[in-house]
């Protein structure tokens, strides 16, 4: 589709006159519309807006890579942490050619769910009372995507955190660098991440007997030596005004202890970058953050697609070789970003005065989670990555065993004030763990996820 | 007169529309570069680099962070801090101090912060709480169980609540590269000022706020300095009477100023605010070598009737005094950058500069200035020519009893007196103490804001001066075993608190380690009870301990006691203050401890020291290391210089030998006043020399000058150079006292009161050293030296090469051998 009738600006000045009238995504048509049609959803969006090198005057084609001596000219495509990151600490990414075939931006389970959210009378909604994501009929939503083309800042963040893997269960094995400033290796931790749906699964049913929660999650360190056995435990009510209970387990004590809300803005693990708000760019219940405003739609370049290292050791990415806190990343275009601003209403002490979270409007995943600190200074970068689990020949299997997995890639968290990185990627396997797509949801519920669970683990 | 300073006067006056014009240039060049000038505090370059204490500060910056506000809230009407409106002036506070730039947020500590937890033991598990919820409690109920949370938790009873329940304190750490001192200490004020009522007073200390101080009343320095510059105008205006005489220093000085502040702002080097006096000093000592160059200028005119030759004259004549007199007091300053102070370091580079600027502008441009600027009508009042009045005729009397003091009979008499004050002055200039005499800062009056509020955050927490005994992990890289959570650390740590708590003669206040918060967690972890304190003596053991009380934390919340990787740690041991004596006791406590428990272990070294208590103790022991090396490398100059100019080395100890006896003199001072010596009073001291001796050259010159024009009779010699010279002398020491006593009275800033009532003391002991020491010590010597005419410091000139073929007055020098002698 080639649309000579639009001037070169024309789909930059549509998504802000989208965004002052508060529309949904698309351009051409509504995405929600071009999506019910086609998984190539190209016809929302004019050409240009896919366009790297439309959008940077032709200085830049896929392939080229974006370094500290021509960001610049490249600067209006990046979040303002990226960009820092790339003049300050001299990272270097990639850019690849767009995805224009949204079905493989999603678990093929989940974009199902969210493709039969999209028909007449499915939609889901927020609760007039509670703010709540319900179905019409005022019960809890199934799975799927709530807001498949969502048009407020808090449908945009209901989206992410209703369901964080878009699978009803998902147990990552995770490995972890700790870098200080200079890049000099700090700590390296090994972990299992589970998360299992509780409402919000894809069946449409909640798991027995726990109807009022949303998800139960937990982190389970296998590494280093002196914290092996250490598990978290947090549940999360459905209501997300609800602050979700968090429980620890120290194998040493033989204890489980209980932490604070303020635990939310403190790091999980000594040395990390990242605190319990920021996973998924929504690691709170959306309703306990308010003021929700989407600044801005914009083309934009992110790791929204791409960065399988599937056919590595282990899945590992390499290492930027100029500055080791850095793997080596490759962006592409989204023609449309959803940039949505937010505050922590709920949490009168935190120490961050906003988010601000860019998300690929194709399927409402996040990139670049941004927060700034009390003064309104740009502090730390939640930055993930996600694919398709399949390169060449080589497929990972995914939640039903056959189709190839979708996934997070990688997480890297930059801290700007201290220049601190945690590295993260999401591993084959780790010191005693390994990921499992297609992980059996009641073994995951009695191994991980309840505090007997957690306490057990500890014994190991 | 064919030497070389003549055939440069005459080159350089034959050019002097050239010579103006690069004078114009260079001064604009340098003027382009003040707006670059900075003056400001970077705390470290106050520290000496090359001090061990200082190494171990700059390696574990974050152990005993001086860099910390403690705002201090006392209730004062007779409650306890528990109550919804003390705590609601807690809580904005905290989060209003959150939002001033540089702080350091992870660092912000009060008990409202989330950071500050007490814990329970639950049936379910234990449960970790901040000590305030998400709001300030209004019920009585909820209020009081504020106070069993706070005692509840280690981090808050006794060291964020005071053991009264009066007072709470908020600490606020900054980040070095981002704090700006002046800007923490208007909005700290400005909080805590809103925040005062009838009910509550708010104490604030910690280096940002002494800086801040500093920073503020350096506002009123600059107008004291005002009044100095317009007394010293008003002096000048007086004594000269005329236009040309006052314009002329006015000028030289500004030149000297603009290219002293342009070099600094063209390379960037900031200058320290509390040294900002120096320059002004050197804006005093330019004014009082333009007076005398000025008037030898007047009173050459007297016999040549041409201005351009009068100012060639009086440069040829004047430049080797000038540059002699000048050079010393730019080396003394130079000399200063041998202390490894940075901040020092550069200001020797600033001001030494600025001093040596004073060459060409106090001796060519000031030359050609006198050169073109019209010629005032009372040249022979200046030059004393007729009946000396009034203030003229008191001194010519009282110098000349100064002058019958020091020959005949009396001589001995003087001499004794002079050996028994010298000797009594040598004594107490030994008694003198080091560093900072006071519990709080002596920068400031002890009744000042700051000083309160260190006495009253000392009554009340364990204070703000700590000495800190790092635990130096061998290997940072380890990432299985942490050193700061190893069984040897804690056994270490716990004995250094044990040996320093129970130290005499002054025990340490108290005392905290990365030990006390593994075993609070050891405990708590437990089940609380109070026998789980202390932890099995394994690494296991202790490294579970560190687990269970870093997990879900930052380890910057323990950035006090541990480093980021749990592999330094240090004991920090709190005192009252930093006086010599606490400080003494101090290290003599952690000497013996580190003998106790051994300075090499397996994973790590016992390092001494860092904290307020080593910091200034660097500080104190830079002087010490410092003090006389910097006089001895500027008496040594001094030495080199007179023996060249005199030509003999006994020339060299005369006027060396009153201006070491002005140092003692000076010190004496010092320890009769109470002012502790530290580097800044080294450098009232390194200037004292070198206006002692300015006095002390242009005395000897014109002494070796009169022992011919007065027959050989050294009696009548040394009065004729007491009662000319002396007089110059004597005017350019009021001179100085008239700008510099004034800041006595009225600066708050102590330190300036201080150095204003040392830099006065400083000029009379050298004015009355230099006309009673130096002639007595001539007399007593009678050096040969002084039979030479061929000195280049004579100031003797024949003027028949400039008069010969012209018209003089008939009083004039106008054959050979006849002198003009500077007065």
């Amino acid at each position: 589709m080639h649309i000579r009738k639009y001037d070169i600006d024309y789909g930059r000045r549509k998504l802000l006159q989208n965004t002052a009238m508060g529309a949904g995504a698309g351009v051409l048509m509504p995405y929600g519309m071009a999506m019910a049609q086609d998984t190539d959803v190209q016809k929302a969006w004019p050409d240009e807006l896919w366009s790297v090198e439309a959008q940077t005057k032709g200085k830049f084609k896929p392939g080229d890579m974006i370094t500290k001596d021509n960001v610049e000219d490249i600067k209006h495509l990046l979040d303002d942490s990226a960009y820092l990151q790339i003049k300050e600490e001299g990272r270097e990414i990639r850019i690849k050619a767009p995805e224009r075939d949204i079905s493989k931006m999603f678990n093929a389970g989940y974009y199902e769910a969210t493709m039969n959210n999209l028909k007449p009378g499915n939609e889901a909604k927020l609760d007039s009372e509670t703010g709540n994501v319900v179905t019409q009929s005022g019960k809890p939503y199934g799975g799927g995507l709530p807001f498949p083309n969502p048009k407020t800042g808090q449908e945009t963040w209901a989206n992410l955190a209703m369901s964080w893997g878009r699978a009803d269960a998902n147990c990552y094995a995770i490995q972890q660098w700790d870098f200080n400033g200079d890049g000099k290796l700090e700590f390296r931790y090994d972990f299992q991440w589970v998360e299992l749906q509780m409402q919000g699964r894809l069946d449409g049913k909640a798991y027995p007997g726990h109807e009022n929660e949303i998800r139960r999650q937990s982190v389970y360190f296998a590494s280093s030596q002196d914290v092996r056995g250490t598990a978290f435990l947090s549940n999360w009510p459905y209501d997300q005004r609800k602050i979700p209970e968090l429980y620890g387990y120290l194998p040493q004590f033989r204890r489980v202890r209980q932490f604070p809300a303020n635990q939310r803005f403190e790091p999980l693990i000594p040395g990390s970058t990242w605190f319990l708000t920021d996973p998924w760019g929504a690691g709170d219940p959306y309703l306990t953050w308010g003021n929700y405003k989407i600044i801005e739609r914009k083309p934009m370049l992110g790791a929204w697609n791409g960065n399988v290292n599937i056919d590595r050791e282990n899945w590992e990415p390499v290492e930027q070789a100029s500055n080791n806190k850095f793997w080596e990343t490759e962006y592409e275009m989204t023609p449309e970003c959803i940039v949505v601003e937010c505050e922590p209403t709920a949490f009168p002490r935190s120490p961050i005065s906003k988010k601000r979270v860019y998300v690929d409007t194709r399927n409402s995943q996040v990139c670049a989670a941004v927060r700034y600190d009390k003064q309104g200074k740009l502090w730390a970068n939640f930055e993930m990555a996600f694919a398709q689990f399949k390169k060449g020949d080589q497929m990972v299997p995914g939640w039903n065993g056959k189709d190839p997995a979708w996934s997070w890639t990688y997480v890297m968290i930059y801290d700007h004030q201290s220049k601190r990185q945690s590295r993260t990627h999401n591993a084959e396997r780790g010191t005693g763990i390994e990921g499992r797509f297609a992980a059996d949801q009641d073994w995951l519920y009695e191994t991980y996820c309840t505090q007997g669970a957690i306490q057990a683990l500890g014994t190991v | 007169m064919d030497s070389f300073r003549f055939r440069m006067s005459k080159w350089l006056m034959d050019r002097r529309a050239w010579v103006a014009g690069f004078f114009v240039a260079t001064t604009v060049a340098f003027a382009a570069g003040i707006p670059g000038v900075e003056i400001r505090t970077i705390f470290s370059d106050l520290l000496p680099a090359d001090d061990p204490f200082v190494q171990v500060f700059k390696q574990h910056p974050n152990f005993g962070n001086p860099l910390n506000v403690m705002v201090m809230v006392k209730r004062t009407d007779g409650e306890d801090i528990y109550n919804e409106q003390t705590l609601q002036k807690v809580w904005d506070l905290t989060k209003n101090l959150d939002l001033i730039p540089g702080v350091y947020h992870e660092r912000l500590i009060s008990i409202t912060t989330e950071k500050v937890t007490y814990a329970e033991a639950t049936p379910y598990g234990v449960e970790m709480r901040p000590v305030m919820d998400d709001s300030v409690p209004t019920a009585a109920e909820q209020l009081r169980d504020i106070e069993r949370r706070v005692e509840r938790s280690p981090s808050a009873s006794g060291y964020l609540v005071s053991p009264d329940h009066t007072a709470t304190l908020i600490n606020v750490a900054f980040h070095e590269h981002l704090l700006e001192y002046g800007q923490v200490w208007r909005e700290v004020r400005k909080l805590t000022q809103a925040a005062e009522d009838d009910a509550h007073e708010i104490y604030l200390a910690g280096q940002p706020m002494l800086t801040g101080w500093v920073y503020k009343l350096q506002e009123q320095t600059y107008e004291i300095f005002g009044v100095t510059l317009l007394l010293l105008v008003l002096a000048l205006a007086f004594y000269m009477r005329n236009v040309t005489g006052v314009l002329v220093p006015i000028i030289c000085s500004a030149v000297a100023a603009v290219w002293g502040f342009g070099l600094v702002g063209w390379i960037g080097s900031p200058i320290e605010p509390l040294l900002m006096i120096v320059p002004l000093l050197l804006v005093a000592r330019t004014f009082s070598h333009s007076v005398q160059f000025t008037e030898r200028f007047y009173e050459i005119l007297g016999h040549v009737d041409s201005k351009r030759q009068s100012a060639e004259i009086t440069m040829g004549v004047m430049m080797a005094p000038s540059v002699l007199g000048i050079i010393t007091d730019a080396l003394g300053i130079m000399f200063i950058g041998i202390a490894p102070l940075p901040a020092m370091q550069r200001f020797a580079l600033f001001c030494g500069w600025w001093a040596i600027c004073i060459i060409p502008t106090g001796v060519i441009l000031i030359s050609v200035l006198l050169s073109y600027l019209p010629t005032p009508k009372n040249v022979d009042d200046i030059v004393g020519k007729g009946e000396e009045k009034g203030i003229h005729r008191l001194q010519r009397g009282l110098l000349t009893q100064i002058a019958n003091l020091v020959q005949g009979r009396t001589a001995r008499m003087t001499t004794v007196v002079s050996v028994i004050l010298s000797a009594a002055a040598i004594f107490f200039a030994f008694q003198i103490k080091i560093g900072n005499p006071v519990e709080g800062s002596n920068l400031l009056w002890p009744e000042s804001d700051y000083n309160t509020a260190v006495r009253a955050i000392n009554g009340h927490f364990p204070g703000v001066n700590s000495l800190e005994i790092i635990l130096d992990s061998k290997d940072d890289d380890d990432m299985q075993l942490r050193t700061a959570s190893t069984a040897d650390a804690y056994r270490v740590s716990k004995k250094i608190q044990h040996i320093a708590e129970n130290a005499e003669p002054i025990p340490a206040r108290t005392t905290i380690s990365f030990s006390d918060y593994l075993e609070r967690g050891n405990r708590l972890l437990s089940g609380g009870h109070p026998k789980w304190l202390p932890m099995d003596p394994e690494d296991k053991a202790v490294t579970g301990a560190r687990v269970g009380v870093t997990f879900g934390q930052n380890p910057i919340n323990f950035a006090g006691v541990s480093d980021f990787n749990f592999q330094d740690s240090t004991v920090s041991l709190f005192y009252r203050d930093n006086k010599q004596e606490t400080i003494d006791a101090a290290l003599a406590t952690a000497r013996k401890a580190v003998e106790a428990v051994g300075e090499d272990h397996p994973g790590f070294k016992v390092l001494l020291a860092s904290g307020t208590i080593a910091l200034q103790e660097a500080s104190n022991q830079v002087v010490v290391r410092y003090h006389w090396l910097i006089l001895a490398c500027l008496a040594a100059a001094i030495l080199v210089i007179a023996t060249f100019a005199y030509r003999s080395i006994v020339a060299a100890f005369i006027v060396l030998i009153p201006v070491t006896l002005a140092n003692f003199f000076l010190t004496a001072a010092m320890y009769f006043l109470g002012v502790g010596l530290d580097i800044n009073s080294v450098m009232v001291a390194v200037l004292g020399v070198g206006v002692g001796i300015d006095y002390g050259i242009y005395l000897l010159s014109r002494i070796v000058e009169e022992y011919s024009a007065q027959d050989k009779d050294l009696g009548k010699t040394l009065t004729a150079s007491i009662t000319t010279t002396g007089k110059a002398i004597m005017f350019t020491a009021f001179v100085m006292l008239i700008g510099i006593l004034p800041w006595y009275f009225l600066s708050d800033l102590k330190f300036m009161a201080d150095m204003g009532l040392l830099l006065s003391a400083v000029m009379l002991i050298n004015m009355f050293l230099a006309l009673i020491v130096l002639p007595l010590l001539v007399w007593l010597i009678k050096p040969k030296f002084i039979e030479r005419d061929d000195l280049i410091v004579g100031e003797n000139v024949d003027l028949s090469h400039w008069t010969g073929a012209r018209r003089v007055d008939d009083d004039s020098p106008s054959v050979p051998g006849a002198t003009v002698t500077s007065s």
